[in-house]
């Protein structure tokens, strides 16, 4: 029933139905169209468009009412007279495919699908009120007009340059308004310019006629909004032609995202309107429309809504419709994918009403609050909510629409098709998102998924920089999140890289202890297990074989190292260093003593015969000894040799 | 006189990956040649006929590419949305694309313009293809019904509506013009029968189905989709025969060997891998740089064609044999092959008196330098640069030989500077490793006395002796650390091997702290 702006992607439609206000048409984020009943307070019926991924839906507008028991095929429209069956029935819905389907409430099923007129997507769809006609306005310049009976395409013309953003039809059906580059006015029954208004700058998101046509036609306005412009222009078309600037322009505090108009019926009565802005509040206005008004006109009455938390946060409007009298408001707000809706009786007397409302715990609340200025919800046994609670519904799908059958079968096959799975991106990312500030232990839950892969597809990429990580918990972690059936293809992994350079095995022990720690009972259970483990078994004996001579050989390396270093920075200093100096040829340290200190030449001389007598003596006795070996089988008299060197090393090192 | 006996090189178990025929074989390409398209390349076919052109579709278009040209010999531009599934006839001569307006393109490879639109379909045609008899054409679409059309008239003869999803995938026979087997999101293959009204054989994947493979002899049939690939015996029925997951992420794309030995898949983990048909091992992987989404192979295996989502095409060529031959040829002139074989195939008679005839033994230049005891030169020759690094074992094996002399002190010692830092170096690369440890430490262990009087000296031969320290100190607390992996895996032994002794109970003596305790509880405890 309200205009609604599909243009901007942000906007997600939200619509009462006409009339009775019994329905709330409803298209969220995923692209699903839920219908919720508003007495009820209940999901009256969902509908999953089959391209509801590809082609989301851009725009909604109910159908004029018609009595149920007419049948689906017959769509003309009953007489006012028989007020009392009437239903809301029709449901249009443009999608950005270009196409435009009709679901039928009565029936919980699409209707009929309208499609190849529009190349682009579209964005607006109205309902002719009195014959069964749907005007839809594209973004490929075009407003096609379908006849419903037929279902197909009645007349199609150009109306902008520009895509066609919003369209209106007259309460009478005479007038069609257009926005696109400019916002025309075209008379339905020629398919002819009529008028022509400019003013916004950015895209019309909205229009809507603000009085039926008066005999004197100075008296028709209509009401237009735009994206980003936080202004709401009320257009006169005068007879005259002279209509170039809008008459009255009211004030909001974000871009108009859903408005409902309540048309005065005689002089005395104002017009009233409510427009939910962007940023989730609701601007109420009154006011007599008659003729220029050169002030922007703020609003009589604005309403927001918040959370009973210690630190309030504010909880969006989606949707405010007026009610028969003056004071009584029916209210759509929270997230789009579970709406509450309520009826509120709001004092206009106040400028500012703040509304609080629990939508987080509770499972039913109150409906009816009085006033303003109440912090409190007062509880109506009467009436029942439903709120976010737990995803999925509770209220039963009614009917069995297309939608939910195949969704039924999708749950039953085994893997999602890429489809299914470019579906739950969103929601997945999102829920990731929020569990993003915790802990390092999704961290390397994505490791051991990495680790899994690496090993899965033997990507060394992957591997290199899973195994590169340095930090122990980070391993253990990891290690302990391991499948059971990666374990042992990352033992042999292991066993491959345990026989590098020692640098990168030693983080690889790290992993391989962890893997043995986390899952001995496994590894144990193992029935071939010596078989499994035996090369990494042989491998590691083979290498620690040389345990014992690497550790001397250390020894003799860190003596010498240790001796040079300690000589190398006692060389100025004692006397007593002078003894230990062993290793030393006469030209460097010729050289060094030269620059250090040339005060004491005699001394060092003195020295230095003394060190190369040393010298001589060690050298001889090496040679000694090699000698002595030489005769020997040559394994014995090594172990021998080595192990005189050792003693001699530690004597030294004494 | 004894003959001298060579130095044995000892033969050490190769490290790391093995080097196998299959390895030889696919590295045996040049550099890719990347060529940018204009957006992710969807499908690559080659012709069947010489010289092997093959079209490659991404985004709009379908370029037609020489078995050696860089830059498209023909291009089909004129789609009014992303093309699909480009394949040529088998004769080469027409060409087919599917498009995402839902209407299907003939062309002829030498001309632009389309000769027959085929429209009929209500949504995106991923699967287009000639049968076998060259008259029709097979399509498979997003409206879930896959159509046969004669290309004459242009007209469509059946339409099949089994599947419940996108079909993405398909392939005719080559063999029988009426069967076909098609591919689909609804995780099934189906084998159709354009003699008969519904699906002859229908196989469940699991996972929406990406792609399919028939083998030549046309029994077999492969299906990826998922991780998996599965190979499926249509003779039987479509019975499962292998199950194959060797990718984490979806396989894209299957392609044959140009003999049929190997099955090769690429997937958008940005790896390809080849298998074995005869045991559906994994035998070679190629890595690329982005995800990938088609490949294709020339026949002969002459050319490995990927297409990427980062629309970059990346194409192969093999290493010609004779190229590598040519080189050999200039490099050095031999006497031809013929006069080494002359007499080499004569087969003694039966009454032929047989005079052997001494082998002349061809010696290396160390083992000529041994003979003659120059030991240091032998050494020295053993250190040459080429030897150091490419052969360690055989430099390793000199030193062994000398130290099995016991020249190895002479050999080691008289160096200057230049000489001991190349020791040093040597020592520094090799001595951790497993093999060569038990030699090389000795001989540093000669080194550091020999040359104990000159440390201090050489500041680049200090530096060297402080890496080596710091590379002995990191091995041993590696060691130290496999020593306590080598205790737990001991009481894991242990404990689940009560019954039987394990194989490798040398353990206690063989590693040197445990002293030598035949019963391996106790000792293990400690360790761990």
């Amino acid at each position: 029933m309200a205009a609604d702006g599909g243009s901007s992607s942000l906007q997600l439609p939200c619509v009462f139905s006409p009339k009775s206000r019994q329905f709330l048409a409803l298209c969220a984020q995923d692209g699903r169209l839920r219908i919720w009943n508003t007495d009820s307070k209940t999901l009256h019926q969902e509908y999953v468009p089959s391209a509801h991924l590809s082609a989301t839906c851009t725009c909604i507008a109910w159908g004029p009412c018609r009595t149920v028991k007419e049948g689906p095929q017959r769509k003309k429209r009953k007489s006012e007279a028989v007020q009392v069956e009437e239903k809301a029935d029709l449901l249009a819905m443009g999608t950005a495919a270009g196409t435009v389907l009709i679901y039928s409430t009565a029936k919980g099923a699409l209707h009929c699908t309208l499609d190849g007129a529009h190349s682009g997507g579209v964005n607006c769809v109205q309902w002719h009120p009195e014959e069964s006609l749907l005007y839809s306005g594209s973004d490929d310049t075009n407003i096609v007009e379908w006849d419903l009976q037929t279902g197909k395409t009645r007349s199609k013309w150009k109306a902008d340059r520009a895509a066609v953003t919003s369209l209106c039809v007259s309460p009478d059906g005479k007038l069609l308004l257009s926005a696109g580059h400019i916002i025309k006015m075209w008379d339905l029954d020629t398919k002819e310019v009529y008028r022509k208004f400019t003013g916004h700058s950015t895209a019309v998101t909205t229009l809507r006629f603000a009085t039926t046509r008066p005999p004197d036609s100075n008296g028709l306005y209509f009401l237009s909004g735009a994206a980003h412009d936080r202004l709401l222009s009320v257009w006169q078309v005068r007879e005259d032609g002279k209509d170039k600037n809008s008459v009255v322009s009211f004030t909001l505090t974000d871009e108009p995202q859903h408005i409902d108009l309540v048309t005065s019926n005689s002089k005395e009565e104002a017009v009233r309107l409510a427009v939910v802005c962007k940023d989730g509040q609701l601007h109420l206005f009154e006011h007599f429309l008659n003729g220029p008004c050169k002030k922007p006109l703020s609003p009589s009455c604005t309403v927001q809504m918040s959370d009973t938390k210690e630190s309030p946060m504010p909880i969006p409007l989606l949707a405010a419709v007026l009610g028969a009298d003056t004071r009584t408001v029916m209210l759509a707000y929270g997230s789009h994918l579970q709406p509450v809706m309520e009826k509120v009786e709001i004092n206009t007397a106040e400028r500012h009403v703040c509304l609080t409302r629990d939508v987080q715990t509770t499972l039913s609340l109150s409906m009816e609050t009085t006033v303003s200025k109440v912090k409190t919800p007062i509880v109506n046994a009467k009436s029942k909510v439903l709120v976010p609670g737990l995803p999925g519904h509770q209220a039963p799908l009614k009917g069995t629409s297309q939608g939910s059958e195949k969704r039924k079968k999708d749950t039953d096959t085994k893997e999602m098709s890429i489809a299914e799975r470019l579906g739950e991106i969103d929601l997945s990312t999102i829920s990731e998102k929020g569990a993003s500030k915790g802990t390092a232990s999704l961290q390397t839950d994505n490791f051991a998924v990495l680790l899994v892969q690496g090993l899965e597809s033997n990507d060394t990429s992957i591997l290199n920089k899973v195994f590169q990580t340095r930090k122990e918990m980070v391993i253990k972690k990891t290690v302990a999140r391991l499948p059971l059936s990666a374990v042992l293809p990352l033992v042999e992994e292991l066993t491959k890289r345990l026989q590098g350079h020692p640098f990168t095995a030693v983080l690889m022990v790290r992993w391989l202890k962890a893997v043995l720690m986390h899952h001995t009972s496994y590894l144990a259970s193992l029935p071939d297990l010596v078989t499994q483990l035996g090369v990494l078994y042989h491998m590691i004996e083979s290498r620690v074989k040389m345990f014992h001579k690497l550790t001397k050989l250390h020894g003799k390396l860190y003596l010498l190292m240790t001796q040079m270093a300690t000589s190398d920075s006692s060389k100025m200093v004692s006397d007593v260093d002078h003894t230990a100096k062993l290793v030393y040829e006469d030209e460097s340290s010729d050289e060094d003593e030269a620059s250090g200190d040339e005060g004491l030449p005699d001394e060092d001389s003195d020295h230095w015969e003394e060190d190369e007598a040393v010298e001589e003596a060690m050298t001889e006795d090496n040679q000694e000894e090699s000698e002595d070996e030489d005769p020997d089988s040559r394994t014995e008299s090594k172990a021998n040799g080595e192990e005189d060197m050792e003693h001699e090393n530690e004597s030294e090192e004494e | 006189m004894a003959s001298f006996k060579p130095t044995k090189i000892q033969v050490y178990p190769k490290l790391g990956e093995k080097v196998t025929q299959d390895t030889l074989y696919w590295k045996n390409y040049k550099a890719p040649v990347q060529i940018k398209e204009f957006g992710a390349v969807t499908s690559i076919d080659f012709s069947p006929v010489t010289p092997h052109n093959f079209a490659v579709t991404a985004f709009t278009r379908i370029h037609i590419y020489g078995p050696f040209s860089q830059e498209p010999v023909k291009s089909f531009t004129r789609f009014k949305d992303t093309a699909y599934c480009g394949r040529f006839r088998s004769d080469g001569q027409l060409l087919v694309a599917g498009c995402e307006d839902s209407v299907v393109r003939l062309f002829d490879v030498s001309g632009k313009v389309a000769l027959r639109l085929f429209k009929g379909h209500t949504k995106a045609v991923h699967l287009t293809d000639f049968t076998s008899d060259r008259y029709q054409i097979l399509t498979g679409s997003d409206d879930y019904t896959c159509r046969l059309w004669d290309i004459p008239n242009a007209t469509e003869l059946t339409t099949y509506r089994e599947h419940t999803d996108y079909i993405r995938c398909g392939v005719t026979s080559k063999l029988n013009r009426d069967l076909f087997i098609t591919g689909s999101y609804d995780h099934t293959v189906k084998l159709f029968d354009a003699r008969v009204e519904k699906s002859v054989i229908t196989m469940d994947h699991g996972q929406p189905v990406e792609s399919v493979l028939l083998y030549p002899s046309e029994g077999l049939l492969v299906s990826a989709g998922g991780r998996h690939v599965k190979v499926w015996d249509l003779l039987k029925g479509g019975q499962p025969l292998v199950s194959l997951k060797n990718h984490h992420k979806t396989v894209t794309s299957l392609a044959l060997s140009s003999n049929g030995q190997r099955l090769l898949s690429a997937s958008l983990d940005r790896h390809v891998k080849v298998y074995s048909t005869t045991n559906y091992k994994v035998v070679h992987n190629f890595d690329y740089a982005a995800s990938i989404l088609s490949l294709a192979l020339a026949p002969d295996d002459e050319s490995i064609v990927v297409g990427m989502t980062n629309s970059i095409l990346s194409i192969k060529h093999r290493k010609n044999q004779e190229d590598s031959k040519e080189i050999a040829g200039q490099q050095r002139r031999r006497p031809s092959y013929r006069v080494f074989v002359k007499g080499k195939n004569y087969v003694p008679k039966q009454d032929d008196y047989l005079v052997s005839k001494p082998v002349k033994q061809h010696l290396a230049k160390y083992d000529k330098q041994l003979r003659r005891f120059n030991v240091s030169k032998a050494l020295d020759t053993a250190l040459e640069t080429w030897i150091r690094f490419r052969k360690p074992e055989i430099t390793v094996a000199v030193i062994k030989e000398l130290d099995r002399r016991g020249t190895l002190q002479n050999a080691l010692a008289g160096r200057n500077e230049q000489g001991l830092s190349q020791l040093l170096n040597f020592l520094i690369r090799n001595l951790v490793d497993a093999r060569f440890t038990p030699v090389l430490v000795t001989a540093a262990e000669m080194i550091l006395d020999i040359y104990q009087s000159v440390i201090g000296q050489s500041p680049v031969v200090d530096r060297q002796l402080l890496r080596l320290q710091d590379l002995v100190e990191k091995e041993i607390d590696y060691q130290k650390d496999l020593l306590e992996v080598l205790g737990m895996l001991d009481t894991m032994f242990a404990s689940s091997l009560p019954r039987k002794e394990v194989p490798c109970s040398g353990i206690g003596k063989s590693n040197g702290l445990t002293q030598g305790e035949p019963s391996t509880s106790k000792p293990q405890l400690q360790v761990t």
